[in-house]
């Protein structure tokens, strides 16, 4: 894709966050035509295919709950297998979208309307697949309700010092919040929606979701202060989030599992995780939805300057890992590492290496950031290695253990792996219904950084304008 | 400071007026730091020790917040930030001290032998610490501490120079080159900040090691920069300079910035502590033994007596001061545009930022029986602090007190939080 002049940052002066000159109606017309136009043959075509999926995953469970987890490869001293793996890897998904919507928010990124909405549908629907890997891995599923502390006769209660406790709280808290922060920012847009409904349903749901919004000078005030809040709320939650989750394998005494720089390398390596899916699927969904000036080349480098970052982040992360396992004269922590490179598992290990930390360097390069097709193809390398860094930490770690007679090789079975994919199928299947029946950019925010919102849009004295850098404000755009 | 600033600025706002005050600070400061260096040395006669560890924590001190005004440049280019070039130049000048630490560190030699000699004579049994031989050698070591010192020095006068150029061409070009250097700059300065820590502090316990070491130490750079820049901003105001330039909207940020890393520090340092205290093995809990018991070596061996010791007092006042009381006194709005409650809030982190690093040092030295205060520790501190604030305003008045010609200054001081 050619890149537009306008599109090229320039130091003397902010560019526009959307292209082409739109107007409110048209940037309306653009967001709302997916949900109001005739369902797309593709929209059909991968729908199917998720659906598909989400059926080998209820079928697996079904399976599942009826023998017990004896199905999956779990072994002694395997103890856990894919599923806390794909827990992690889906939790941290979710982090990327919170980062965007609350993190970016706070540090006034105008250009975060653009994707915001669409990522944090993501996170949502991330969650939900996380939620699923806990949930069905206990083994007797109908005694689940014992992970929450509910007073009962027995007076049984949960171990309060467990992190995984913790992480029931984390990450039901996290869900919550999220779910909150996304409807809220929804109900603007919901009205819209109503307003053009042209079906007595679509003005029934519509109607009774957007709350009564009338746009009023009232509803816009108490929406800023509650989206500033809730944001404030769930910058914090994210980042003690995936700390939780790295709990879960820190606190314990395994080599290469306690390490105490675990809590910030994870929550850098969710993140990491999230922007590749995000950019996986923003790529499609601005193509096939021709929203190309909306979601534009910039918004997919800012993106993909983040990927770097974090990429670079969770690479640090590793190198210090390495070099304190060799400083800290621990044979069974430096057995651990040495292991992971060269031992029987160190074709993922390097498949993590390569996807995490190598193949990123290429966006250091703004030719690769701004080439969607390769953008693509890095963003599915980054979604691959984050899985298989999980994986490389569960795996190697449990299967080499301080008593060699213990050792074992934990390979999948092929529930574990039906599982996964069956888990693929419920997270586009979320993700698909969104597209098509909510607004997947956010329309009222995407107004608010269009020049003509600007009281001054149009009257800006002469000299103002060729001052260097006095775009005005609403217009914006942080880098 | 009212709400609406007009965008453009007078020079006798942002140059230092012949006359003023402000032109003697350098001489002043500088003086009362020699002073102080000198005190220091006449002390070191009969206490080399203490002179050793006092004299790293004073160094560590004012590098770390020379080092947060490093990152803060740096963070500011990469992310094409808008809002903070009129405050920016403080956060320079303060960077721009960097080359005095390449002096300053010369006397961390003289303490070597009382620092390191845990590595430096570990026992032949002590087979830990002799496999760490290969990192923990006195040359290589000296080498590193050199290394890191003269790459932060090269970074900030590479940054300061190109700023003050762009004050008479007001080039863009620079600005992009200055861009251009941050990205490879902030991973230089992530390993060579991660490695100092590593170094300088974690090394004086050749046994104990921790991960997340670098990430508390930078945490700590940044508390120093924001609560700096908050109070030498407001000094400046009170001086009757960056009256139209600066306004509480700046501040509001700063003090913003100031509460988030008081909450990043935190949340490092409770990972650090829970993780270890969690996991219960004695090579990883000798650190917090160290600042809460009475302990003592024998051979290579730490006793731990579980008498608690004064040690623990600094440790809750720790906890409590650097970050349960900022976290509430610095959440209301109210709070950060208020000078003077602001001002107050940037003093209380300032002062437990300095607990903070000698909480983190002077356990470490075996001779020292609880915590008590020595005058090495005050003349060390003003040594060093009076040298480096001295060159901090011998900087300032050379220069506008705000990159006047910056592309993106017209946006900073029409800049307003909402």
């Amino acid at each position: 894709m050619v890149q537009s002049v306008e599109q090229i940052e320039r130091v003397d002066r902010r560019v526009p966050l959307v292209l082409g000159g739109k107007s409110f109606h048209e940037v309306t017309e653009a967001i709302a035509a997916p949900i109001e136009g005739r369902t797309p043959k593709l929209w059909w075509i991968i729908f199917s295919a998720a659906v598909t999926l989400l059926g080998i995953l209820v079928a697996s469970t079904g399976y599942l709950f009826y023998e017990g987890t004896g199905i999956w490869g779990l072994n002694n001293p395997a103890g856990w297998g894919w599923a806390i793996v794909n827990f992690v890897f889906w939790v941290g998904i979710g982090h990327a979208g919170t980062l965007i919507s609350a993190i970016l928010f706070l540090f006034r990124q105008k250009w975060r309307t653009s994707i915001n909405r669409f990522a944090e549908a993501m996170t949502l629907f991330a969650v939900a697949c996380a939620l699923l890997f806990p949930t069905i891995h206990v083994g007797r599923v109908w005694l689940l309700y014992y992970v929450f502390p509910i007073p009962n006769q027995m007076q049984m209660w949960p171990q309060f010092r467990s992190p995984l406790l913790w992480d029931v709280f984390a990450v039901t808290i996290y869900g919550t919040v999220s779910l909150l922060f996304w409807y809220v920012g929804l109900i603007p847009d919901l009205a819209t929606m109503r307003d053009r409904a042209k079906s007595a349903l679509g003005r029934m749901l519509y109607g009774f979701f957007s709350l009564g919004w009338r746009g009023s000078n009232r509803h816009w005030q108490h929406y800023e202060v509650a989206y500033l809040i809730l944001a404030g709320l769930a910058t914090p939650l994210v980042l003690s989030v995936h700390s939780i989750v790295s709990f879960d394998f820190a606190t314990s005494v395994i080599p290469g599992w306690h390490t105490t720089i675990f809590p910030p390398y994870f929550v850098a390596g969710a993140i990491f995780s999230g922007f590749g899916m995000v950019l996986t699927l923003m790529i499609i969904a601005r193509w096939a939805f021709k929203l190309e000036h909306i979601m534009t080349m910039r918004h997919l480098e800012n993106m993909a300057k983040i990927t770097l970052l974090t990429g670079t982040m969770v690479g640090y992360a590793y190198g210090i890992e390495f070099f304190i396992a060799w400083y800290s004269g621990n044979q069974f922590e430096q057995f651990t590492f040495i292991s992971r490179m060269f031992g029987p598992y160190s074709w993922a290990y390097w498949t993590m290496v390569s996807c995490n930390v190598f193949i990123p360097q290429l966006l250091w390069f703004r030719k690769i950031r701004t080439n969607v097709k390769v953008l693509f193809v890095i963003s599915i390398f980054v979604n691959i290695g984050m899985w298989f860094e999980r994986f490389v930490i569960v795996a190697t770690s449990l299967t080499r253990d301080f008593l060699p007679s213990s050792w074992a090789y934990y390979s999948p079975t092929i529930w574990d792996v039906a599982a996964l994919v069956g888990s693929f199928g419920l997270f586009f299947t979320l993700f698909l219904l969104f597209l098509r029946f909510l607004p997947m950019i956010a329309v009222a925010e995407i107004k608010g950084v269009l020049p003509q919102a600007n009281p001054h849009h149009g009257h800006t004295p002469h000299a103002e304008e060729s001052h260097a850098g006095a775009t005005p404000a609403p217009a914006e755009a942080k880098e | 400071m009212s709400e609406h600033q007009p965008a453009t600025i007078n020079d006798s706002d942002i140059r230092v007026p012949d006359g003023h005050a402000w032109n003697k600070l350098p001489a002043i400061l500088g003086g009362v730091g020699l002073i102080g260096l000198a005190a220091s040395f006449v002390l070191r006669g009969e206490h080399p020790e203490q002179f050793s560890f006092s004299y790293l924590v004073a160094f560590l001190y004012f590098l770390s917040i020379a080092l947060g005004g490093l990152f803060f440049i740096l963070i500011n280019f990469a992310s094409k930030a808008g809002w903070s070039i009129s405050v920016r130049r403080v956060a320079e000048n303060v960077m721009a001290t960097l080359p005095l630490f390449v002096l300053l560190a010369v006397p961390l030699f003289l303490g070597f032998e009382h620092l390191y000699h845990h590595w430096l004579h570990a026992s032949v049994e002590d087979v830990v610490v002799q496999g760490k031989k290969a990192w923990l050698n006195k040359s290589f070591f000296s080498v590193r501490t050199m290394v890191y010192v003269v790459i932060w020095a090269l970074l900030g006068l590479f940054y300061y120079s190109r700023s003050v150029k762009q004050d008479q061409s007001g080039e863009p070009k620079l600005t992009e080159a200055m861009q251009n250097m941050s990205y490879p700059g902030i991973a230089i300065f992530a390993i060579t900040t991660s490695f100092a820590a590593f170094d300088w502090i974690m090394s004086m316990d050749p046994h104990w090691y921790s991960t997340i070491y670098g990430v508390y130490f930078f945490a700590g750079c940044l508390i120093g920069i924001f609560a700096t820049m908050i109070l030498l901003t407001l000094l400046a105001k009170q001086s009757g300079l960056l009256k139209q330039a600066v306004n509480l909207e700046h501040f509001h940020d700063l003090g913003k910035l100031l509460f988030a890393f008081t909450v990043f520090w935190a949340y490092i340092a409770f990972s650090q502590f829970m993780l270890y205290w969690y996991g219960n093995i004695p090579e990883e809990t000798a650190f917090f033994a160290k600042r809460w018991y009475v302990v003592h070596h024998e051979g290579t061996a730490l006793i731990n007596t579980f008498q608690t010791s004064s040690w623990a007092t600094i440790s809750v006042i720790l906890g409590v001061g650097h970050f349960v009381v900022p976290f509430f006194f610095l959440m209301p709005r109210t709070i950060k545009r208020k000078p003077a409650f602001l001002a107050f809030g940037a003093i209380w982190m300032l002062a437990m930022h300095l607990v903070d690093i000698y909480w983190l040092v002077m356990p470490e030295n075996p001779h020292m029986h609880g915590f008590h205060l020595t005058l090495l520790d005050l003349t060390t501190w003003v040594g060093v602090g009076g040298l480096f604030l001295g060159a901090f305003f011998w900087v300032a008045r050379r220069q506008a007190l705000v990159p006047l010609k910056d592309p993106r200054l017209p946006e900073s001081l029409r800049f307003e939080n909402f």
